[in-house]
């Protein structure tokens, strides 16, 4: 403890003068023309809370760059403007950004059916837009246009690294739930076919709107179908409901609760029903890395509390955006492009390469178990497994796996 | 001819906007101008006929997805299957409005509900031709006909947009001005009466309903190739309790003002949207105004205060 004490001290003060800085800097201070970056987020809606972490991600980062003098000599300035999870909204207000405000950078879309109606008209805006969060591997895949990254986690390789815990578990019969939309459909594919190729049975799936609220027919359906295990593909409002109705319904003492995403605001909302879940994680801030610990401190100097999952995650791609960034020696669209296609850079979850060929960026993957600990208020993630980058991440412009 | 002379002067002031107006205030008036197409439609029904519909996205959601479907799996000209849309939509209307003019009142309102919020569920379901929920994404502006390209660009789509919004005042203007519209307003005031005249009413009401959906169809397939992407939210039954607010906020029964709460609705959302999370309790807030202190919407709150004369 002493020594995470001590690491942090630096950086309390560093991000103290940053905190302090930053709002008494008028902007006219900077005499150049500051870099925009649209930020076209959910703060409303089923997934607001999963919005409102990313925004707080891509601020503390921008707080931290404007404090060091900016990029480029240019200081960072965020857009910020609320879809409410609707992909026409976001794209209406991704193109006031481009139009009106003269961005060229786009980040922190929530949703993914929000990208997916964002990306085809990148080229049109010579926009570049790196992901923050989105899962749907079509991203990738089938929908990729040049202008698309994704330094993030995809939804395959979230269930990618779960699968891979479950090869060696005794556990034989699958069952899914997923959010039915892009994401919790494009996850569930994936994990059928990684139970075949692990001689598992996957039984069926069922998916619910977004912003269900009422899962009791959903939970009766995993328990009539005799499954070991249930692979879960929810996130907001909607996962923190599920697990709070299976605690009642007691779905835990029958199946072993499995899920694709656990972040510490689901936790928190529902308390002990997440004991005992084993999930992925696309950012776990218990992650023992130097590079790891120096965020966190910060980021408790700042909010006084713990970075989150999609707090880590859009953290990460905000790192790449910014190497991008300087690496280019500029925000052009196709200069922007060619410097982060290859890009590699080391961030709070270790190494992270952007790769050429489908702009995912090639990371390694998280399996975490809630566990209750000492001290703490609320049961926290704890990692149980790390997959390597190479067994992670799936084939170029593929969402499924060869081995 | 006053009226029709202000239509000139606003068409003219419209073709004119491209020119003076900076990009993305010419992408928020030509959503408005959908929108208000849509809501103007939607007058029909609820100001000129008394016919008060929850479910007129229903319309708009089949014109957008049919002219998405059509852009996405085949080579049509964009205006070909502009009408197409329309032509669905109007086609489905004739049974819409058979059933749903059953009932009366508020038993006709929940009908339409009900039929909108299957069209949503269809939409959510039909996997191969809707996309479910994530929607068509990437709808092109297909070129043509005779290789013509303009419609492919901003400033070409926007007066393809106008010339349709026009074009649909111009034929719903004298539509309420005919004898048709007279048994409209017949029905509005008293359709008992209305009947023992000898008309058939249901057929006329039919018929507004057959209209007013090939017009809100022709708005949602307009709206398909500008936003790029079409989705179940434009099925939804909020965006339906939306335009009935466009309409009742601009003025029910005189065609102008639904399309100024149209464009009065979308920019009070964006602009509100930009400054607070809370946005949808100011227009909360502002709804009930309205409907508390100014009835009779905008347009007739501003032509009010217009010279007799110029109303004529």
């Amino acid at each position: 403890m002493a020594k995470r004490f001590d690491a942090s001290r630096r950086t309390i003060v560093k991000s103290a003068a940053a905190a302090a800085l930053v709002p008494a800097m008028p902007r006219p201070a900077f005499s150049v023309e500051p870099i925009r970056i649209g930020m076209p987020a959910a703060l409303t809606g089923p997934v607001a809370g999963v919005g409102a972490q990313m925004r707080r991600a891509c601020e503390f980062w921008a707080k931290q760059v404007n404090a060091k003098g900016g990029l480029l000599g240019r200081p960072v300035e965020l857009i910020i403007s609320d879809t409410e999870g609707n992909p026409a909204i976001a794209v209406r207000k991704a193109q006031e950004m481009v139009e009106r405000d003269g961005v060229r950078i786009l980040t922190c879309i929530v949703v993914s059916n929000e990208a997916l109606a964002t990306v085809p008209r990148l080229a049109e805006w010579d926009t570049i837009f790196v992901s923050g969060d989105n899962g749907d591997g079509r991203l990738t895949g089938e929908s990729l246009v040049p202008n698309f990254f994704r330094p993030n986690v995809s939804g395959p390789m979230g269930t990618r690294a779960v699968s891979l815990y479950l090869r060696d578990s005794p556990m034989k019969n699958f069952y899914g739930l997923g959010m039915d939309y892009a994401w919790g459909h494009n996850s569930m594919e994936v994990f059928e076919a990684e139970c075949k190729r692990a001689d598992k049975k996957f039984t069926g799936a069922v998916f619910s709107p977004m912003g269900t609220k009422d899962f009791s027919t959903y939970i009766t359906r995993i328990r009539q179908s005799g499954a070991d295990g249930v692979y879960l593909v929810l996130s907001g409002d909607d996962n923190a409901a599920f697990l709070s109705q299976a605690k009642q319904y007691r779905l835990g003492d029958k199946v072993q609760l499995l899920t694709e995403l656990v972040d510490q605001m689901t936790i928190n909302a529902t308390g002990d029903a997440t004991v005992g879940l084993i999930g992925g994680s696309r950012y776990p801030y218990t992650y023992d890395i130097p590079a790891n610990k120096a965020f966190v401190a910060a980021w408790q100097a700042v909010y006084h509390t713990l970075p989150d999952m999609f707090e880590g995650d859009q953290y990460q791609s905000c790192i790449v955006l910014q190497a991008g960034i300087e690496k280019a020696g500029s925000t052009e669209a196709a200069k922007l492009r060619a410097a982060l296609e290859g890009l590699e850079v080391d961030s709070i979850k270790g190494r992270v390469i952007m790769r050429a060929c489908d702009h995912q960026g090639e990371q390694q993957g998280f399996v975490t178990k809630i566990v209750k600990r000492e001290g703490m208020e609320h049961p926290v993630p704890e990692v149980i497994a790390t997959y390597p980058a190479n067994r992670i991440t799936p084939p170029c412009n593929k969402m499924v796996y060869d081995d | 001819m006053g009226n029709w002379r202000l239509f000139f002067l606003a068409a003219i002031v419209l073709a004119a906007a491209p020119l003076g107006l900076p990009l993305f205030a010419m992408t928020l008036l030509t959503e408005a101008l959908i929108l208000g197409l849509l809501a103007m439609s939607l007058d029909l029904m609820v100001g000129y006929t008394r016919m008060i519909s929850f479910g007129h996205a229903a319309a708009y959601g089949l014109g957008a997805y049919t002219c998405g479907f059509l852009a996405l799996h085949t080579a049509m000209p964009l205006p070909f299957s502009l009408l197409a849309a329309a032509l669905l939509a109007g086609v489905v209307a004739i049974g819409v409005g058979w059933v749903c003019t059953m009932a009366t009142g508020i038993s006709f309102s929940m009908l339409t509900l009900a039929f909108a919020q299957l069209l949503y569920a269809l939409a959510f379901k039909w996997t191969s031709v809707t996309g479910a929920s994530d929607g068509l994404a990437g709808i092109p502006r297909r070129a043509g006909p005779f290789g013509m390209t303009v419609l492919e660009t901003r400033n070409g789509y926007y007066y393809l947009v106008l010339a349709s919004m026009l074009g649909g005042f111009a034929l719903c203007r004298s539509l309420v001005n005919s004898p048709f519209g007279a048994v409209l307003r017949g029905i509005r005031e008293n359709e008992a009466k209305t009947l023992s005249l000898g008309y058939n009413t249901r057929l006329y009401k039919i018929s507004v309903v057959t209209i007013s959906f090939a017009l809100g169809g022709l708005a949602g397939a307009l709206y398909a190739p500008f936003a790029g992407f079409a989705n179940t939210d434009l099925l939804f039954w909020l965006f339906s309790g939306q335009v009935l607010i466009m309409v009742i906020v601009g003025g029910q029964g005189t065609l102008v003002g639904p399309i100024l709460g149209a464009a009065f609705f979308m920019l009070v959302e964006h602009v509100l949207s930009a400054y607070t999370d809370a946005w949808a309790l100011f227009f909360g807030l502002i709804f009930i105004g309205f409907v508390m202190f100014a009835l009779e919407g905008i347009w007739r709150i501003l032509t009010s205060r217009l010279p007799a004369r110029s109303r004529a």
